[in-house]
């Protein structure tokens, strides 16, 4: 009751936060004109620094004021998918930001919160996104519902220049997720990160260099409990490739609570040059983090720890005028070291705790990605007339247990195609119509396990059939449509409707998967 | 106002930030996993049993599910590499036929910690003759009734004359040793020579007033009710009928619990007593032995910081022990000295409906011999359908109700 006490007043605070930022614009910023979907869009493509790392940028991107508020129905259906994926999945959110002028400074805000059912999951014990990388975790075989929430809160800030030289800023993001499954073993699991990055630029005519650091930390917290006590229930604890061990939920010597704590710290260098209606920006990120997972908190047994090393570097190029032509570069690798202990009980009356005698690296996981992604957009008065762009983008993943030995590697290519029309039905009125085309096609993927159990359905049930999915080739067809229409005469006050569907088809099976959406919008 | 939020904040982030170079830290120095190398040497203490050419060295490491095995020669010692850090089980096993005995040779390090390169281990390695007496089959973890319910009256003890000499189990005792459940915080025993005994918490005897003879190849049922348990009135889901057991563990007549043919046991020793002798469902553990003297119940001992009143049972005079736990992720939390049983068996689980029994070693003159070598890991498999007497045991002449 205290948890569902402090999200709703969470939830109600960040509302009316994006609105008084909103409200306040109104008044601030007389010479704004209406916003709709596709002028966020051009906004947004038109500026360098939004979309970096360092929030004092946002004052060189000279934005305008824009907010809006979305509320979106999606559902997932169709077996093309993960294990741990639902075979259906519904999601309902609710999502609002809004950026102004305060001064000569700029704030952006921006929150969004989900309720989303997935429904005949498999594979997932206790842990709320069994896919952000976290090797050490419970699973079993019991297909289970899975409910989820997730409330999300950011914010960018930036102040004037400073003797037109300097600028700072800082950037913010709080997110808590809540999930709960819904067969035995079931768990509740509470997840919450915070992330700061303070940062500062510097003016030396055309050319701007910036600088921000980045803090993280985060828990995640989830306990697993059986309804029907009479029943125990096995569990397969996962530490990485397939190799783990098994343990049970109720009863005796049931498994503990499991508690991920993270920190990350980094930081990132960035360099933009302008000249007439070009812009460049290059930038540089390294961050490190630790998360350690510990079970049983009242007598803590380690159960792993990753140490996670990402560097990240991006080019993007911009040309603004009648059009604007949007050109962006990126690569990024991150290697992350899965960390295992030997620990024994000291079993001494005083003290029954868990030691460690010996702790090793027992696994890595390597993930690199290059992309380019070029964008044009037709008319860039306000909103765009139309708009294409093509994306390609190679990734390759690189996974290795040492003891015994188990390996994973896929190598897949993506390449992307899009465009979208702004049809002009009346004075205030328009409808836009977009499709895409992604095309993914697997290079080269192996996965070979070598530990002790070949047979057992943790490898033949969900390794494999998931190594499959990752390593399969496909095509996915897009569209959306939106209208959108004024809905005050005096004021800048406009709404959308929007329906977008995604279908996704492999190359080599009969399943396929659908997700669709259809989301009601206001501008403001 | 506005300095004292950022006080806060500034105090936050640094103590948040503390924590993470603490974290940092703790992983700084940690490497890649390396294979380690290990020498075995043995400890021969044989008494007047032959010496086998060879003996089995086998490492287990339950937490990441590995295990190697080598061959050594009595007198050798061998270098075992690629093995992975971490607390292991190192057994030793021979097995040998002379003068018309069967030895079985044992020795164990349990819980051995092998984390560096080039450790030796030295392993004492003692011999016995198989027991004549032996557990045959074990159904202890309860069955389901029809409508979901959990019934734990229908467990049931065999036990088997594996030799081809007549045994007489006249005052044999079963006995359920402390601690009741598989645990990683085992119980600390007072005296130097703690080592020397398994301590019961519940001690049973076949009565001591008449000779109860038993045969090559026939078996005795223990039974903790020996009632036809697929009445009506009990589990009619219930895999067993135990109207035929030899012996029950009758404690008091209750609307459900009457007193059956089978023999009442002797409760020779019991400081918690309850209307039934259940025992866990989660997987006891046991030893049948024959006490050299009268089992005083007021000479009780308790672990220390513990007043669970317990016996002692000198290990020499143990028959046969069965370790028995809740899942097979728990053989790292032993309780059976590795001496009277180096391994486990389990069902997996409670009220499964399911029995362990040992395996069929062969089959000589028609009498059927069971696998026997104090490990109950190998000795012992899983039955979906608990069944007294499989392989053809039969019950004893004097055993006229069966």
């Amino acid at each position: 009751m205290k948890m569902r006490k402090i999200k709703y007043t969470y939830m109600v605070g960040a509302s009316l936060l994006t609105l008084f930022i909103t409200q306040r614009a109104v008044a601030q910023d007389a010479a704004i004109k209406q916003t709709s979907p596709a002028s966020i869009e051009l906004l947004k493509a038109g500026s360098l620094w939004m979309n970096s790392t360092n929030g004092a940028g946002l004052v060189l991107d000279n934005l305008s004021y824009f907010s809006d508020i979305k509320f979106t129905y999606g559902i997932k259906d169709g077996d093309y998918k993960l294990n741990q994926e639902g075979e259906k999945e519904r999601l309902f959110g609710v999502s609002s930001e809004g950026g102004l002028k305060l001064g000569k400074g700029y704030a952006w805000g921006g929150f969004a919160y989900s309720n989303e059912a997935q429904r005949g999951t498999l594979f997932n014990t206790a842990i709320i996104d069994p896919q952000r990388g976290m090797p050490y975790y419970p699973i079993d075989p019991n297909k289970s519902d899975w409910m989820k929430q997730t409330y999300d809160l950011s914010m960018k800030v930036a102040t004037r220049p400073f003797w037109d030289k300097v600028i700072l800023g800082a950037q913010a993001d709080y997110m808590t997720k809540v999930g709960a499954k819904q067969i035995d073993p079931r768990s509740e699991v509470y997840y919450y990160r915070i992330n700061v990055k303070p940062s500062a630029i510097v003016i030396l005519g055309n050319h701007n260099i910036g600088v921000n650091f980045e803090y993280q930390n985060s828990i995640e917290t989830s306990g697993t409990i059986n309804s029907d006590g009479q029943v125990n229930q096995p569990v397969f604890v996962l530490r990485g490739l397939g190799n783990g061990y098994e343990a049970t939920v109720g009863g005796l010597q049931s498994l503990g609570d499991f508690i991920y704590t993270g920190n990350k710290a980094g930081g990132a260098l960035q360099y933009s040059y302008s000249v007439n209606n070009l812009k460049f920006l290059a930038s540089g990120n390294y961050t490190y983090g630790v998360e350690d997972v510990i079970s049983s908190p009242t007598k803590p047994k380690k159960e792993g720890a990753i140490v996670e090393n990402v560097i990240e570097g991006k080019l993007v190029a911009l040309k603004t005028g009648d059009n604007i032509h949007r050109l962006e570069l990126s690569y990024r690798t991150e290697n992350l070291d899965g960390i295992e202990y030997v620990q024994e009980l000291d079993n001494t009356y005083e003290v029954q705790s868990w030691v460690v005698v010996y702790s090793s690296i027992r696994s890595n996981y390597k993930e690199q990605e290059m992309s380019f992604k070029y964008d044009f957009f037709r008319g860039a008065d306000h909103d765009y007339n139309w708009r294409a762009g093509v994306s390609a983008q190679y990734k390759k993943n690189d996974d290795i247990y040492y003891m015994p030995e188990s390996t994973e590697m896929i190598k897949n290519l993506f390449l992307g195609v899009n465009g979208k029309y702004n049809f002009s039905l009346c004075k205030n009125c328009n409808i836009l119509i977009g499709a895409n085309l992604v095309y993914k096609n697997n290079l080269d993927g192996e996965y070979n396990y070598g530990g002790a159990e070949p047979d057992s359905y943790i490898i033949t049930d969900f390794m494999t059939p998931d190594f499959k999915y990752m390593k399969s080739s496909y095509t996915k067809i897009g569209g959306d449509i939106s209208y959108f229409t004024k809905i005050s005469k005096t004021g800048k006050a406009g709404m959308f409707i929007k329906a977008a569907v995604d279908y996704y088809k492999p190359s080599d099976r009969d399943d396929n998967r659908i997700q669709s959406s259809l989301s009601l919008g206001f501008t403001f | 106002m506005k300095n004292i939020i950022k006080i806060v904040f500034a105090s936050i982030i640094l103590v948040l930030g503390l924590a993470a170079c603490q974290q940092f830290e703790d992983v700084a120095t940690i490497d890649k996993v390396t294979p380690l190398e290990s020498t075995v040497s043995l400890s021969l203490d044989l008494g007047n049993a032959p010496t086998p050419s060879q003996f089995n060295v086998k490492f287990t490491n339950y937490a990441d599910r590995f295990e190697l095995s080598k061959v050594i020669s009595p007198n050798g010692s061998i270098v075992v590499d690629g093995l992975i850090p971490g607390i292991y089980t190192v057994t030793v096993s021979a097995e040998m036929a002379a003068e018309g005995f069967t030895y079985n040779y044992s020795g164990s390090l349990v819980n051995q910690k092998i984390v560096t390169d080039n450790s030796s281990l030295s392993i004492n390695v003692q011999a016995s003759k198989s027991g004549a007496l032996v557990f045959k089959e074990v159904f202890y973890c309860g069955s389901r009734t029809p409508t979901g319910g959990s019934y734990f009256r229908d467990q049931f003890y065999e036990i088997y004359n594996n030799s081809e000499n007549v045994v007489n189990v006249r005052g044999l005792a079963i006995a359920l040793l402390n601690p009741n459940t598989a645990t990683a915080n085992l119980p600390v025993w007072p005296g130097d020579d703690a080592a020397n005994f398994v301590y019961a918490t519940a001690i049973w005897q076949v009565p001591d007033d008449k000779d109860y003879p038993v045969n090559p190849g026939e078996s005795i049922i223990i039974a903790q009710m020996a009632d036809d348990h697929k009445k009506s009135n009990l589990n009619p889901s219930s895999p067993v009928n135990l109207l035929s057991a030899e012996f029950e563990t009758y404690v008091n007549t209750t609307s459900i619990i009457s007193d059956n043919p089978a023999i009442n046991m002797y409760m020779a020793f019991w400081p918690t007593k309850m209307p039934q002798w259940l025992t866990t469902v989660f997987g006891g553990v046991f030893v049948i032995y024959f006490p050299t003297e009268v089992i005083n119940a007021n000479n009780y001992v308790t672990p220390i910081g513990s007043a669970t009143k317990c016996y002692k049972i000198p290990i020499v005079d143990v028959i046969d022990a069965l370790e028995l736990i809740g899942n097979p992720n728990q053989i790292n939390l032993k309780r059976m000295p590795t001496t009277l049983d180096a391994g486990a068996a389990t069902v997996g689980g409670t009220y499964l409906t399911k029995s362990v029994a040992r395996k069929v070693k062969e089959t000589k003159n028609g009498r059927v011999i069971l696998y026997d070598t104090n490990n109950s890991t190998n000795d012992f498999e899983v039955m979906d359908v608990p069944t007294i007497r499989r392989y053809g045991a039969v019950a004893p002449s004097w055993n006229t109700w069966k």
